[in-house]
């Protein structure tokens, strides 16, 4: 087995692992992230073993023996590795290979050899085999012998569960450099476009995937990401979806042909219409209307139907508001308002759904841009996201000794203080006497932190007062004129009514800033007709604030210093 | 990172305002909330860079 490799002798390549597909990626010698098409031609490979006559088959190829063989198929087990059983739901499951207690670990029993004799095989062994498989075919793609990876998890993926998916992938003679986190993979995947500007935003991935949906909020400073806040749900992803079309077609099929029976009560049946169902519906992402096609459905009996997208919409709606309640759940959970939201990027394979991107793009205020294929043009692919961030971070900590990744990433090298109030300046608006707050480095920026703004002044010039203080974020909220009301006989009317009265009179919701404690005021004299004025913050990480005040274009300027209290005490 | 814009304008200075040197130190930041920053993307290698050899911004531009 591989031993560490000396980062000379490294070909490292990005790789997303899910329970439901997994993808590989590299980093091109122009750096640009690029995903790998395995020898079928997949870019999302479902992540299925399965075994035939000694045969193993993987990705797609598993994936259609799931009719036939699914005994010695093996499909969602990613989330199983490092766990105990007792912890594990096996739902996902029911259609494959059945995990059992094996030891302190999860296995599944197979017959994954020429003879007929049924192994136990561990979800570690599992994992090996499907991790080789990428790896060869990355190796294949690339015409080298990879062997290292950087590996995107979901945020809640343990410590233990780390450790045996090191393990699995170290035995498929695949070195971990690092395991990143999904969500962030998803941006930094954005971050690293050419076209990419940096700034300073909320974002939240929405990371809806095949058995489960993520969600993380994340403060981007500057192309540093801080997770303020993760919801995860288990019981609405795409695997719902299917169900919502399996359900239906197998009614429409029972309707048509009476003696047919149910085909969700005989496991070839099923297992036939939850494949076909899962090709409608990827397909009602793309098209207006979809065609159901299997032969010899259940009982012989061959079905075609067609189903169009609003159908489908209409009967996965409650699954689509789910979605929704999650994201803004999880802003809720940040302490944040949906007008804090700058970006949702749209994540994981069921993100391709239209419908999913318009509700939340609904339900959040038009400056929240929903990155996703439908609803904007420059969205990348929800689906290889993850596998892209990996692949940018595998190539920029591939020359990297091993230990030196491991130091960056300790806490004593991420734990970091982040500003908890926001730091600016004070302005003048027509609208109100007393000066404006405008934000120069936002809260929950980490330090240490430079920002630098250039500022209007009066239009004649002359000199300026630059008052520099803190500011809180404020929701404010307008009622609009109380209509009067014809009738009101009860207060608490049912929901349809309350629901249009609301529409009737929305309040108007709006971002402004409370201007919190005054920190200094500098003087700027003479500036020159039409000036603007620069203003540098520096903070470091003791909050000690350094501060450079200067007329663009202009000589000379104001510096001044402002102790922290952590640097008061502290300093030796 | 790109300048923060701007165009409100700042405010005139009041008459018989006055400070050493043009400034005027007048209190401290809250207390800074510790997060853990994801060890991902380049800004951070160079953060981590920095806080590693102990570096500023500006020692880091040069
Ligand atoms: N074009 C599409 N339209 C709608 N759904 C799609 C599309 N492409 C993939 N999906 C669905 O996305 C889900 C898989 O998503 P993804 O590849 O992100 O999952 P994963 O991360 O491997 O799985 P999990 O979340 O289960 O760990 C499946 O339910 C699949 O049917
Ligand atoms: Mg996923």
């Amino acid at each position: 087995m591989s031993e560490e490799n000396s980062p000379a002798q490294r070909v490292a390549i990005g790789i997303s692992f899910g329970n439901s597909y997994s993808s590989i990626g590299f980093t091109s010698a122009e750096g640009k992230a690029e995903v790998i098409a395995n020898e079928e031609g997949d870019r999302q490979i479902p992540s299925i073993l399965s075994y035939v006559d000694g045969e193993e088959f993987q990705g797609t190829q598993a994936k259609a023996q799931l009719v036939r063989n699914a005994k010695n198929t093996v499909a969602y087990f990613r989330d199983f590795l490092g766990q105990e059983f007792k912890s594990i739901d096996p739902t996902p499951c029911h259609q494959s290979a059945h995990p059992v207690q094996h030891e302190s670990t999860i296995a599944f029993k197979i017959k994954d050899g020429a003879d007929e004799t049924e192994n136990t095989v561990t979800v570690s062994e599992i994992t090996t085999r499907h991790l080789r498989r990428l790896k060869n075919s990355a190796s294949d793609y690339l015409g080298k012998d990879v062997n290292a990876a950087v590996i995107t998890v979901p945020t809640n993926f343990g410590d233990t569960q780390k450790e045996a998916l090191t393990k699995a992938a170290k035995e498929a003679g695949i070195e971990v450099l690092q395991f990143i986190n999904e969500p962030v993979a998803a941006v930094l995947a954005y971050d690293a476009r050419p076209e990419a500007k940096l700034s300073d935003k909320i974002v939240v991935v929405a990371d809806l995937g095949g058995i489960r949906s993520d969600v993380a909020v994340i403060a981007s400073r500057g192309g540093i990401y801080t997770i303020l806040a993760t919801a995860h749900d288990y019981d609405v992803a795409g695997t719902q979806l299917d169900k919502v079309l399996m359900d239906h077609f197998a009614k429409e099929f029972m309707k048509k042909h009476k003696t047919g029976g149910d085909p969700r009560e005989n496991d070839r049946s099923l297992a036939k219409l939850k494949l076909e169902s899962e090709a409608v519906k990827k397909a009602l992402s793309i098209g207006a209307s979809a065609n159901f096609s299997v032969e010899s459905l259940a009982n012989g009996i061959d079905y075609t139907a067609t189903i169009n997208r609003s159908r489908y919409e209409l009967l996965a709606s409650k699954h689509f508001q789910a979605f929704t309640r999650l994201v803004t759940h999880a802003v809720e959970k940040a302490e944040l308002d949906p007008l804090d939201i700058s970006e949702i990027i749209l994540a994981g394979g069921s993100a391709h759904t239209p419908r999913i991107a318009s509700s939340l793009q609904s339900a959040f205020p038009e400056t929240t841009t929903v990155l996703a294929p439908s609803t904007s043009p420059t969205a990348l692919n929800p689906s290889e996201l993850a596998v892209r961030g990996a692949a940018i971070q595998a190539s920029l900590v591939q020359e990297f000794d091993v230990e030196d990744i491991v130091q960056s990433t300790h806490p004593m090298v991420t734990v970091t203080p982040h500003l908890s109030h926001a730091v600016g300046v004070l302005c003048i608006s027509d609208s109100e006497e007393s000066g404006v707050f405008q934000s120069i480095v936002d809260a929950e920026t980490p330090l240490p932190v430079r920002r630098t703004a250039i500022i209007s002044t009066p239009r004649e010039g002359g000199d300026v007062l630059i008052k520099l203080t803190e500011g809180a974020r404020h929701i404010k909220v307008t009622k609009p004129e109380p209509k009067p009301k014809a009738e009101k006989t009860k207060s608490d009317s049912d929901d349809e009514d309350s629901d249009e009265d609301s529409e009737e009179e929305e309040e108007i919701r709006e971002k402004t800033w409370k201007v919190g404690k005054v920190l200094a005021e500098a003087a700027l004299k003479e500036l020159k007709k039409g000036a603007k004025v620069e203003v540098q913050i520096n903070i470091d990480a003791n909050l000690n604030v350094n501060c450079i005040f200067r007329e663009v274009g202009g000589k000379g300027g104001v510096r001044g210093l402002l102790a922290g209290g952590k640097g008061q005490n502290g300093s030796a | 990172m790109a300048s923060v814009q701007i165009s409100l304008p700042l405010p005139v200075l009041p008459e018989g305002w006055s400070a050493e040197k043009d400034f005027k130190a007048i209190g401290q930041l809250s207390q800074a909330t510790d997060r853990n920053i994801e060890p991902v993307g380049p800004h951070f290698l160079a953060h981590a860079r920095r806080k590693r050899h102990k570096r500023t911004f500006s020692e880091d531009d040069r």
